[in-house]
């Protein structure tokens, strides 16, 4: 299909590309409640939702963060919270010109037939198109969805099955998205799981990012107006021979030169179960040793990559707010370096 | 309507096994444009084809002037060609067997069967086809297609006149400037040159020139499809494949043709899907063979659709070609793209500024074309040199970041159709003329490949008769 005429056609290019500037990238603050939670626990704070919204009130106050954040990934409580001084975040945040964006996806099901695979799909279609135009209004200007797969038994990739449903549902949510005014953040997660050499992950990326195009072209996807947010190629979590940073690049570039149209405006990584400093260096050496000019944008939307030392120095404490501040900025800054291959 | 053999007028009526009546599995509506038919004569040798080429006459009075065919003639001096070749270098084609197992996905393994070396030197070839400000010449016109157009302007369709016209477009002063590989129809890979007498792969390398072969192919109608095509020859391509090789080929090119008939729902799904998985395999078979494959997706200008049309169909073909290559595992990186530019339908009403139309061509690739491929050269299809060249130069110059491949040409009639016209009322080939103005059509082409060439007054526009009689130019 061509691309279905939204009529909020030009506003999704132009938002598009506002997320996809380079030397800025995306926050990935929504994790769900249940999630969340775990972090909180990690360093002994209750989860509550005082907790949850003193988190990020941290986050979005973090002095110059707007220089190296173009938008934030909000769950939707977070959508409706405000700061304790009253100010509600999406305003905080778009008087800092950043976009806010939200999670619509309902969380990962298991597909009948495929659970010893450990294959899911993706919920929330249902209902997905009140809610797109609930968000819009409240000021969202962006939204997200994760499909998860896997490098499967032996490397062979995920099931047809698993592929199709994904995908479909991908496509799908982007449709209802660009014609609610929002721009989808498309992300098609491969786990890292595994003992799999980097071959298979690139091989298994290009399987499923070729698929992701076929399915968006065929859903009248407008490429211009979403950003896609993939895995990077690396070893499997559990590989003996673990591929180093530069060989990560350089697959990564690789595999989205072969499969990723020009016409999308951002690739914005996800994190995964990265550590903060092989996230920003792998983004890095994307930057700066691409020899051929990459017609997107590579940058960031990390979560844990960009919260893992926030989390720890904050420790639930007022008083650790300002360090902890400061280390958020200074995870942001090397990312947006990064983003230009400049460290 | 008939079908028309086109012979030498040097022999006399023989029938040495051969039929000149039409064959009735050929579909009624042919595609115009260049196709050969392959026959086997002897199933001793599988390989060996008699090339006999066909094309569809609409005028009753060409099937008056039916001669006899030398085709066991012509047939045998290749068929002798290829034998020597053989017979100096025993070819075995790559077999399956002997590639390094590969585990896991069978899927989008971008070549993994390949060594480092073998992909490194398809890239090699791949970016010396896309050097910058350097473009193909396609000379891969089978002897009866290069007989139309020497018949037409009175000029005797020999062997040795193919050769020496070849000869022309291969080794004219300036030309290898401008030049970055020619194709070539199998006959001129085993013929010579009369400058020093060696073959004339070795010939165009020696000038930098890479030298690439269209193999025989056929087309036929898929029935049910309102007379859409396949192209076929996938069959013993991985054999032949190795014979070009073997004969100095570093690329080949598969051209599948396909017409936009918005009334009868063509190109359908099946069309395309079908088309463009033969274009993948074909491709993956070239590179297990050593050679670069061009694939050619070739969107004729005929029609009425407007340009929005034409993206929408060049989006959807090339997208499905592109994703078949994936899944094939064809390696991008050692692969060229040969599509037509996005144009209105030739009969369409609506007029397009020559930069309207540049836009859609960089829309298209922006929304399907993978960046791995570093070069795209874009057919003629019946555009004139200087609209072709208009458009090309367009393109050009308002590429930018979000179009990082080198967009430059692969003409034939574009560049060829004014050379023969030198030659109408004159008495045989007038290869001095035809090497001139040859340079001097290929120095334009060039300077669009680099978008720093000036159109004359509209040049590139389409001109769209608008209203109730849009009208054939």
């Amino acid at each position: 299909m061509p691309p279905i005429k939204s009529i909020f056609h030009d506003e999704l290019i132009a938002t598009a590309a506002a997320m996809s500037v380079p030397g800025k990238g995306l926050l990935a603050a929504d994790e769900s409640t249940g999630t969340i939670g775990k972090r909180l626990a990690g360093i002994g704070v209750e989860n509550s939702e005082s907790s949850r919204q003193a988190l990020r009130e941290l986050l979005f106050t973090t002095p110059g963060f707007e220089k190296r954040c173009a938008g934030v990934i909000l769950y939707e409580e977070t959508l409706f919270q405000t700061c304790v001084d009253g100010t509600p975040f999406v305003e905080l945040l778009v008087s800092k010109n950043i976009l806010p964006g939200i999670k619509v996806d309902k969380g990962v099901v298991a597909i009948p037939g495929c659970e010893d695979r450990g294959e899911t799909t993706t919920a929330g279609l249902d209902g997905l198109e009140e809610r797109c135009a609930t968000y819009y209004q409240k000021g969202a200007r962006f939204a997200k969805w994760r499909g998860v797969l896997t490098v499967g038994k032996n490397g062979k990739g995920p099931s047809e099955r698993c592929l199709a449903l994904n995908c479909d549902a991908l496509a799908n949510y982007a449709a209802i998205c660009q014609k609610n005014g929002l721009v989808p953040i498309v992300e098609p997660e491969i786990l890292t799981d595994g003992d799999h050499d980097i071959a298979v992950s690139q091989a298994v990326t290009t399987v499923v990012l070729q698929r992701v195009f076929e399915s968006l072209n065929k859903a009248g996807v407008l490429l211009e107006g979403m950003v896609l947010k993939p895995n990077m190629v690396t070893s499997g979590v559990d590989c003996l021979k673990k591929a180093d940073a530069a060989t990560v690049a350089k697959l990564t570039v690789e595999t989205l030169r072969r499969t990723v149209p020009p016409a999308v405006p951002g690739i914005l990584f996800l994190s995964g179960g990265q550590t903060e400093d092989e996230a920003t260096s792998h983004l890095n050496l994307m930057n700066k040793n691409s020899p051929l000019t990459n017609p997107w944008t590579l940058s960031f939307s990390y979560g844990r990559a960009l919260q893992a030392t926030v989390l720890k120095t904050w420790g639930g404490k007022s008083e650790n707010v300002q360090a902890a501040q400061a280390a958020l900025f200074e995870r942001a800054d090397a990312n947006g370096k990064a983003s230009l291959g400049e460290l | 309507q008939g079908r028309v053999c086109h012979f030498s007028r040097r022999f006399s009526r023989s029938t040495v096994g051969f039929s000149t009546h039409s064959r009735p599995r050929i579909a009624p509506r042919l595609v115009p444009g260049a196709f050969a038919k392959t026959r086997s004569l002897r199933s001793a040798t599988p390989n060996f084809h008699v090339h006999e080429t066909s094309v569809t006459m609409a005028s009753a009075s060409s099937l008056a002037s039916i001669q006899a065919p030398p085709v066991a003639l012509r047939a045998s001096a290749l068929a002798r060609a290829r034998a020597a070749a053989r017979a100096r270098a025993p070819i075995v084609p790559r077999a399956a067997a002997s590639a390094p197992p590969m585990s896991g996905i069978g899927a989008c393994h971008a070549g993994a069967f390949l060594s480092e070396t073998e992909k490194a030197h398809l890239v090699t070839i791949a970016a010396m086809i896309g050097t910058p400000g350097k473009g193909i010449t396609a000379c891969d016109e089978g002897p009866g297609t290069i007989g139309d157009r020497f018949e037409a302007v009175g000029v005797v369709n020999t062997e040795e006149n193919r050769r020496a016209y070849r000869q022309v477009l291969f080794e004219s002063e300036g030309a290898n400037e401008f030049l970055s590989a020619a194709i070539l129809d199998p006959e001129t890979l085993y013929q010579k040159s009369s400058t020093n007498g060696e073959l004339f792969p070795k010939v165009l390398m020696a000038r930098g020139i890479v030298p690439g072969v269209k193999p025989h192919l056929k087309i036929f109608a898929l029935p049910g499809q309102n007379g859409a095509t396949v192209m076929q020859g996938l069959d013993s391509l991985a054999v032949r494949c190795a014979e070009y090789k073997a004969a100095g080929c570093e690329f080949a090119k598969w051209r599948s043709p396909l017409e936009i008939d918005v009334a009868n729902g063509q190109p359908s799904d099946l069309t395309i899907e079908t088309n463009m998985r033969d274009l993948a395999r074909y491709a993956l078979i070239c590179q297990s063979q050593g050679l670069v494959p061009i694939v050619e997706p070739d969107i004729a200008l005929k029609g009425t659709h407007d340009l929005e049309t034409a993206v929408r169909v060049n989006v959807k073909v090339q997208s499905e070609l592109f994703h078949q290559m994936n899944l094939h595992g064809v390696y991008m990186e050692g692969a060229v793209l040969k599509s037509n530019m996005v144009n209105p339908g030739k009969d369409c009403p609506v007029s397009y500024t020559v930069e309207e139309i540049a836009e859609a061509n960089l829309q298209v690739f922006r929304r399907c074309f993978p960046t791995a491929m570093t070069t795209a050269n874009f057919l003629s299809g019946g555009q004139s040199l200087e609209d072709a060249s208009a458009r090309l130069d367009a393109i050009n110059k308002r590429k930018g970041r979000k179009d990082p491949w080198n967009l430059s040409f692969s003409w034939s009639a574009a560049v060829q159709m004014p050379l023969f016209q030198l030659c109408k009322g004159k008495d045989g080939l007038q290869l001095e003329a035809i090497g001139a103005l040859y340079v001097a059509e290929l120095a334009i082409a060039s300077a669009a490949a680099l978008g720093t060439h000036t159109r004359k007054g509209t040049e590139g526009d389409h001109k769209g008769r608008g209203g109730l009689f849009g009208g054939k130019k």
